[in-house]
């Protein structure tokens, strides 16, 4: 790794050129423009990412500690500010998946040996469409539904 | 202060051909040192600006054969060509296209694997092998990536050269100004290759991008090698309005039609000696056509345009076709003309665009002085005559930048690298005249002033169609702007990436380059290839068939003459 | 004649031996309509300032030296239409890269990039020109061909906010002009290019903004690359794990 620093270092060369340059100026509106948008909502997601696995790894921890303490954990469930929290972080996540699941033709090669990519629209309408009915039977039977 | 570095080899300009020697020079002998000084980094060179294709035999060609390829060069030139340069050419054409397939070169293809090709102007057999409508920019990118793999090729970039460094009758090095740092340096080497391109900026209404400026014509001019056939300047018939960007004569190869104001393709309809080539007959006919047209009341007017048009019309060839083989038409033509080929015709006119004559040099690109080789567009072997046809010109850069390559190696490594006082001496004195430019007070001329009233002149005096009289007057005008350009005075002092300064130096050489133009054109008392003067309309064989030379002179440039090396055809008429 | 409307160009300007850091100057000039943001700044030089410093040559979109940011955003000006801005423009030399003069900035860290992923057919036998050109399908040319057409101007590097924060990463262009050579069917050098872009600062620092591919001004779609190489690079290093792959690099 370089000593370079993030923002005023950008693209420095690894040799000096022989006169003074001034300092490389980061893009205009970083990060606030309108067009960062997308970008900064899948990596603030990391937020959730993390506050999530914490949260799982809490349950996890309780169940290996007796009924006891499973029972606290299942009683911290009720409170509005965790549910405010997971269904936050649910809108996230669809947000997320759909967004990659938009993304995703970008990764694919234009064929693989004969077969030519599918149409963009196709491949983003099928894994969507299969997300969104995955989401929703796993939710039924959490609700109880079989 | 003087910095100096010290290379075997040479070679100023990194576009198609410098970057092609560059690679033989090292691949033929990997302990060479070759230095590949460029004014800018080589993949802005205006190789990259070429659209249509590079012609060559291909090696399973039932149709064709080297000898159809030659004589249709041969008779291009208007038999001003050398035939022994030709015949080198045409049968080393198919190995170097091939050579930059194997190194990537994304050549379009037929739909068996095949390399394609396509028609081109003057030639009787499609034989343009070509990568989309981007042939050049393709061929540079090839050339300048598979450079990077040989250490040897040391860059330096965006580094001026100013001067030969001669010493006791040989060429041992340049002076080049870093345009970054503003210090100036001596490249020394035991052979020096000029591979500069041509001088297009001498003109208004061109082609060619700003860095076009004979920078190695000048160079070899001032250090007594004579410019050749500098009167021969070919006008591609299709350029933007405006801009003069060009538009490729592929659109002519895939079947476009040059129509007048009339709606009539005059090509076909009018006698213009192309026959039943119309729109593929070669390009000095076609530019003189179209201006006849013009002159005869039949050109297109544009709103807010000078001058007057006629129309390329390639609705006919259908969206696909053009999507698929001229999509950088389509591109250039919506940006720059605010036409879209596929429902409308394109306003065109003659441009600009290419200099048969350059630097005086052999088939092995060897110039009169010992060391001093020139390659590419900034030299004259002659190949190209009075008249080049198209997808020549990149062919000839990879055959004669090879070439040319291995003679200057071979020149270099048996020449003794000898004293260094003298040349050093003289890159201090250049160096004390550059720092002396920066800046300068004189008179009241700017740099932008000199150079526009030059343009004027010249397209005045050397367009498609020339006079006598105008000529003269061409060369009498340069004459006085060589005058002007002493007072010019700069704003710019500054030491760092001084832009006035480089466009200084390019002014100088554009002068040189059109003193030379003037001077030839007018002692060409007969119209030839793209020379055509309307005082002497006829070919004259008799008395004619020779290249001009125009050397530097103190007092103003000399005129004399070389003969043309003729071979297996002897001239004829030259009709389509 | 009627006179020619007017806007004012508000051009950085930066002399390392005049000037301690960039500052701003203003030019008011005439402008024709069908100007590009170029034709402005080569007016200024001519005509008003000859102490202006810019990179341009071919004006016709495919030399790559005009880069620069106009009015906050990476364009190429020779293809930027100055009619699609208001009466004030601000031009500036290219976000992301340091400044040598005016609208000049150092590219060198970018040709150092450029090398690393071996922008040149690897072959372990060389071919002879006897053989002829090689076979080549037009879809197996189709396949690489969109990311052959990098002018190399760096718009895609202005715009990038990984460059911005990662001066090890490779980058768009250089990124994009690997995967090209990776897709080339004349190519045997995936392998060695793959372990270039597994490297540090290399095609994993990108966290798909896409702002590259919205400033390129040749649709080369360098975005999609880096996507495209990532797959490709997975796959790679999982088949190396496997018996006969050849083991980690």
């Amino acid at each position: 790794m370089s000593e370079l620093r993030p923002g005023v270092d950008a693209m420095r060369p690894a040799r000096a050129g022989a006169t003074r340059t001034a300092d490389s100026r980061p893009p205009d509106g970083f990060p606030g423009a309108s067009r960062y948008r997308g970008y900064l909502g899948f990596g603030f997601g990391g937020f959730f990412l993390v506050t999530v696995s914490l949260l799982v790894l809490r349950a996890v921890w309780a169940l290996g500690n007796g009924e006891a303490a499973w029972d606290r954990v299942q009683q911290s469930f009720q409170n509005p500010i965790y549910v405010l929290f997971h269904a936050l972080a649910f809108l996230w996540l669809t947000w997320f998946t759909l967004r990659l699941f938009r993304l995703f033709p970008k990764t694919q090669p234009k064929r693989i040996g004969p077969l030519e990519r599918p149409p963009d629209a196709l491949l983003v309408a099928g894994l969507s469409g299969v997300f969104v009915v995955v989401t929703l039977v796993v939710a039924a039977i959490l609700w109880g539904a079989f | 202060m003087v910095d100096v570095v010290r290379h075997d080899v040479v070679i100023v300009g990194g576009g198609g051909a410098g970057l092609r020697a560059a690679i033989a020079a090292v691949e033929a002998d990997p302990t060479l040192s070759v230095a590949l000084v460029s004014k800018v980094y080589p993949m802005r060179s205006h190789t990259v600006s070429a659209e249509g294709g590079a012609a060559a035999v291909p090696p399973d060609a039932k149709d064709d054969s080297l000898e159809k390829h030659a004589y249709d060069t041969v008779k291009g030139s208007d038999f001003l060509g050398d035939q022994d340069v030709i015949q080198y050419f045409v049968q080393e054409a198919p190995n170097e296209l091939t050579r930059l397939e194997h190194w990537g070169c994304p050549w379009s293809r037929n739909a068996d694997g095949t390399v394609a090709t396509r028609p081109f102007g003057g030639m009787q057999t499609p034989r343009t092998w070509f990568a989309t409508d981007k042939v050049g920019f393709h061929m540079l990118h090839t050339l300048f990536q598979h450079s990077l793999r040989f250490d040897r090729i040391v860059r330096y970039d965006e580094q001026f050269v100013t001067k030969l460094l001669v010493d006791g009758g040989r060429c041992r090095g340049v002076v080049a100004l870093d345009v970054r740092s503003g210090q100036v340096r001596a490249v020394l080497g035991r052979a020096v290759l000029l591979a500069t391109g041509g001088a297009g900026k001498v003109w208004p209404f061109t082609t060619n991008g700003n860095i076009k400026t004979g920078d190695g014509m000048s160079l070899a001019y001032r250090e007594g090698v004579a410019l050749k056939d500098m009167e021969f300047v070919q006008y591609h018939p299709t350029g933007l309005p405006g801009t003069g960007i060009l538009i490729t004569e592929a659109s002519r190869g895939e079947g476009g039609y040059l129509v007048n104001s009339e709606g009539e393709r005059f090509l076909v309809s009018r006698d213009y000696g192309v026959g039943t080539k119309a729109e593929l007959g070669p390009r000095d006919m076609i530019s003189r056509a179209i201006i006849q047209e013009i002159e005869a009341g039949r050109g297109i007017s544009l709103p807010g345009k000078l001058g007057q048009y006629v129309h390329l019309d390639l609705r006919h060839l259908g969206k696909a076709k053009l999507e698929a083989r001229l999509p950088f038409v389509l591109e250039l033509s919506r940006t720059y003309a605010g036409v879209d080929p596929v429902t409308q015709p394109i306003p065109i006119r003659p441009v600009l665009h290419y200099m048969m004559g350059g630097v005086d040099a052999n088939i092995d690109g060897a110039t009169p002085l010992p060391g001093l080789y020139a390659i590419g567009e900034a030299a004259c072997f002659s190949l190209n005559g009075a008249n080049r046809l198209g997808s020549n010109s990149l062919t000839e850069l990879l055959v004669f930048g090879a070439r040319a390559a291995l003679h200057a190696m071979r020149f270099a490594k048996g020449s003794a690298a000898g004293s260094e006082t003298a040349l050093l001496e003289q890159a201090k004195a250049e160096g004390a005249r550059l720092d002396g430019l920066r800046g300068r007070k004189r008179g009241g001329e700017t740099v932008a002033g000199v150079r526009h009233a030059l343009n004027l002149a010249m397209e005045a005096g050397t367009g498609v169609y020339r006079e006598q009289a105008s000529m003269q007057q061409a060369v009498s005008e340069v004459a006085a702007i060589k005058q002007r350009y002493e007072q010019v005075s700069l704003a710019d002092d500054s030491k760092v990436f001084n832009t006035e300064l480089t466009a200084m130096l390019e002014l100088g050489n554009l002068i040189d380059v059109a003193e030379a133009v003037a001077l030839a054109a007018v002692s060409r008392k007969e119209s030839r290839g793209a020379h055509a003067c309307r005082d002497f309309p006829k070919r004259n064989d008799g008395e004619y068939l020779h290249h001009s030379l125009v050397h530097f002179g103190e007092a103003g440039p000399r005129f004399s003459t070389k003969p043309v090396t003729l071979g297996t055809w002897l001239p004829e008429e030259r009709k389509y | 004649m009627a006179e020619l409307p007017k806007k004012t160009i508000v051009v950085t300007r930066f002399d390392p031996d005049k000037d301690e850091a960039p500052r701003q100057q203003r030019y008011e000039i005439p402008v024709e309509p069908d100007w590009k943001v170029l034709d402005a700044l080569n007016y200024i030089k001519d005509n008003v300032d000859p102490t202006l410093s810019h990179r341009w040559s071919c004006r016709m979109a495919v030399c790559g030296s005009c880069g620069m940011n106009v009015d906050g955003d990476a364009k190429l000006t020779c293809k930027d239409a100055l009619s699609d801005y208001g009466d004030v423009v601000e031009v500036a030399p290219l976000a992301n890269f340091p400044v040598i003069r005016d609208l000049v900035v150092e590219i060198e860290a970018f040709m150092e990039k450029f090398q690393k992923v071996k922008p040149f057919i690897l072959r372990a036998k060389e071919l002879a020109v006897e053989a002829g050109p090689t076979h080549q399908s037009p879809a197996e040319l189709d396949d690489y061909r969109q990311f052959s057409m990098c002018i190399n101007c760096m718009l895609c590097y202005a715009a990038c906010p990984v460059v911005s924060n990662e001066p090890d990463f490779l980058g768009p262009a250089a990124i994009a002009l690997g995967h090209r050579y990776n897709l080339d069917t004349r190519d045997e050098g995936q392998r060695e290019r793959h372990a270039v872009f597994r490297d540090d600062g290399g095609i994993f620092s990108c966290s798909f903004a896409n702002e590259c591919s919205r400033v390129c001004p040749k649709h080369v779609d360098p975005a999609g690359a880096i996507q495209q190489a990532k797959l490709q690079n997975v796959i790679d290093w999982v088949t190396r794990l496997l018996p006969g792959g050849g083991g980690e690099r």
